[in-house]
């Protein structure tokens, strides 16, 4: 009965209910700019006080922590996060980026069709649990071979990250090197070039801004861990004595956060602090996830598609 | 096929030898009175045939010989250092450069064993395709796949360590009984039952959201500058480190909720949207625009379009998104650790027998295994703690394995 989808009421019915769904359809896509502007502003509104207490410079850069005295600042989380976050990298890349070239180039259907899904089961494995196995297995062999003072320690840390983000880097790293198009290696191979030199002249190259991105969300990745660092990292936080020593006991970002939230009184300057610690935290970790996201962009651009 | 020599094979098979049980030695850390002689032999062999297969090789050019001194130096420095005896049982360097470790004789002797096979191998491997491109090419390969096959020996000893060890403990009662004396005995129902809760909660919140957003982001949005800001926002989101969101969580939710599982739920929801509005965004894209060219030139509306025809067609995708999720979701620990959950022993209250009181904290069993962990060195918690951790990444992968099977099934199935 074709007349009656003609009538004026029907289509009306039918405008108000599309506006309506795309109206709350267009809600839900804002929220999550909501939801982060939420988390800036209760951010910023908490560890205002700190800053204001205790000074901007004084805060960021004062080279000791220590709560019971209230004395905050932060150059000893700042150098052993970075000192764990360049190892446990370092850890990461050495095992992790020759996998994705082993997924992405070497590995044939069958050995791909297990590995794959392994790995990206192995994505999902809680970080508690690995904390748990990182303070018996990890820390008790490092204090047993290494004869230290205690097995918990940066270099634990740093050890334990590396290990956690290798299936997080593998899948983006495996995805880049797969987008870069066949015709650039046939090309190479074409010319009389054998494959790792293919895989090390054209393919790598031509994934760099892929790699790049995989490595800059794991940085973000690791700074941002929080459990297995809390448990095998020592929680003390000093700046190691000589600075180089990655045996001794340290504290990141996380791990103070994460440590010391629980005990403190709500509203004291300990728990202002420590919001200060989370707002210098969230900053670093946006500022990476939006410079990867600008490199990926910049990769859908370059071959279209990803 | 390259033709390899006795000497060469020699060298190789003693190298190899070396390499392998260097590393079982770093890992166990066992005596190493038998071996220790065994490796000093080898290495001295294996360092002969080396030159003598370098001589002999008829292919190589002489001014290579500059490459094989590097692991030849580094292996007569070790045999050296070992036969002077500078290198006995007793030794060991302690505190070197003011650090807090001490290196023994077994670790210094097992790695130098390693550093020397690794050299070795290069060099025969080298010598034996006469140090062309093909040789490298070869070296590199075999690298990528040892580091491979280490990757999975990590990851796989992780699975197995935790099923191996938490398998004893699992029982009927394990998993239906509140613990007892601070987790001593006693099982972790009340740790089961508020996970259960917190993710379902947590999936009530992201669920629509995640996938209303991903819809209006690839059927209506034609705003190209609104579109890139939601998605720096949602790439942003998904990056902020889980701890960051339990502080917002404390700041915010816990003001207006209390500590709840309320407050768990909704946090553990703002978590996951970011998943669940990339894998929902990846569905729709799969579906081909001329499955909704045909039903809009049938009259259909644009809602009846995406309801009838867009969201079944990516309902694989969009299921594989939900259960990516809850994994994720059953997975945290840092969120909630102030904001909803006690190490209760009580069952989660129900209102009318079926709905959870969602205003009282709950126990959880990333919250309980976390307990148990700071118990250790205290009570003899040890056992019911690998069997904790076992039921959750039992939880865990076993939802991650369902979305892989999902989104395999499908990814055969649908053909377009």
């Amino acid at each position: 009965m074709p007349w009656c989808m003609d009538l004026p009421g029907m289509r009306l019915l039918h405008e108000i209910e599309e506006r309506s769904i795309e109206a709350v359809l267009f809600f839900s896509a804002i929220a999550s700019i909501f939801v982060m502007l939420l988390i800036f502003y209760f951010l910023i509104h908490e560890s205002f006080r700190a800053f204001a207490e205790v000074g901007f410079i004084p805060l960021l850069f004062g080279e000791k922590w220590h709560s019971a005295g209230d004395i905050y600042g932060m150059m000893p989380l700042i150098v052993d996060s970075l000192i764990i976050t360049i190892l446990a990298l370092f850890i990461n890349i050495l095992i992790g980026f020759p996998l994705a070239i082993y997924l992405a180039e070497l590995a044939g259907p069958r050995s791909k069709a297990i590995l794959k899904p392994a790995i990206e089961l192995l994505a999902g494995v809680p970080s508690i649990v690995y904390g748990f196995l990182g303070v018996i297995i990890l820390v008790s062999y490092l204090q047993d071979s290494l004869d230290m003072l205690t097995g918990r320690s940066i270099l634990a840390g740093a050890i334990l990250l590396g290990i956690m983000f290798i299936p997080y880097l593998t899948t983006i790293c495996e995805d880049a090197l797969r987008a870069v198009p066949s015709e650039f290696k046939e090309g190479s191979l074409a010319l009389g070039a054998n494959r790792w030199q293919t895989i090390r002249h054209v393919t790598i190259p031509a994934a760099s801004s892929g790699i790049t991105a995989a490595v800059l969300l794991n940085i973000g990745g690791i700074i941002g861990e929080t459990m297995a660092v809390l448990l095998v990292v020592g929680n003390v936080a000093r700046v190691p004595s000589p600075i180089f020593d990655i045996f001794d006991q340290g504290a990141t970002f996380t791990s103070v956060i994460a440590g010391e939230m629980g005990e403190v009184a709500r509203g004291s300057l300990h728990y202002h602090v420590l919001f200060a610690v989370g707002f210098v935290l969230l900053i670093v970790v946006s500022i990476l996830s939006i410079i990867a996201d600008l490199a990926r962009a910049r990769i859908r651009k370059k071959f279209g598609g990803y | 096929m390259v033709k390899i020599r006795l000497t060469l094979a020699t060298s190789l098979a003693l190298y190899s030898f070396m390499f392998v049980s260097s590393v079982a030695c770093l890992v166990f850390q066992p005596d190493l009175g038998i071996i220790a002689p065994v490796w000093e032999a080898a290495l001295l062999i294996a360092t002969l045939a080396t030159v003598i297969s370098f001589w002999t090789a008829g292919n190589i050019p002489r001014n290579k010989a500059r490459l094989l001194a590097v692991g030849l130096l580094f292996s007569i420095a070790v045999l050296l250092l070992v036969f002077t005896g500078t290198l006995y049982p007793e030794f060991v360097i302690k505190r070197p450069l003011g650090m807090g470790v001490s290196l023994g004789y077994s670790f210094i002797l097992s790695g130098l064993i390693f550093v020397a096979s690794i050299l070795g191998i290069k060099d025969a491997i080298n010598i034996l395709y006469g140090y062309s491109a093909k040789g490298r090419e070869v070296l590199v390969f075999l690298a990528i796949r040892l580091s491979a096959v280490l990757a999975l020996l990590i990851l796989g000893g992780i699975l197995f360590t935790i099923v191996y060890k938490g398998i004893w403990v699992i029982s009927w009662e394990f998993l239906t009984e509140p613990h007892r004396r601070l987790g001593q005995s006693g099982g972790i129902s009340t740790a089961i039952v508020g996970s259960l809760w917190m993710v379902l909660g947590a999936m009530v919140v992201s669920a629509p959201l995640g996938i209303g957003a991903a819809i209006y982001l690839h059927e209506y949005s034609r705003n190209i500058k609104l579109n890139r800001i939601i998605t720096i926002a949602v790439s942003v989101l998904n990056g902020v480190p889980s701890v960051v969101f339990g502080l917002f969580a404390l700041a915010f939710l816990v003001t207006i909720f209390g500590v709840s599982l309320l407050t768990g739920s909704i946090i553990l929801g703002l978590i996951n949207i970011p998943t669940i509005i990339l894998t929902s965004q990846e569905a729709l894209k799969s579906v081909p625009n001329s499955l909704r060219e045909g039903s809009m030139a049938l009259g259909a509306t644009k809602w009846q379009t995406i309801k009838k025809v867009v969201i079944p067609s990516a309902m694989p995708g969009i299921l594989t998104g939900i259960i990516m999720g809850v994994a994720k979701a059953s997975g945290e620990t840092a969120p909630i650790m102030w904001t909803a959950v006690t190490f209760t022993a009580t069952p989660v209250q129900m209102i009318y027998g079926f709905i959870p009181n969602v205003f009282q904290p709950v126990n959880n069993l990333d919250y309980h295994l976390l307990n148990l962990i700071y118990f250790l060195g205290a009570w003899d918690v040890e056992a019911n703690a690998w069997g904790t951790a076992l039921v959750l990444i039992a939880l865990v992968l076993g939802t991650n394995m369902l979305a892989i099977i999902v989104r395999n099934h499908y990814r055969k199935k649908i053909s377009w």
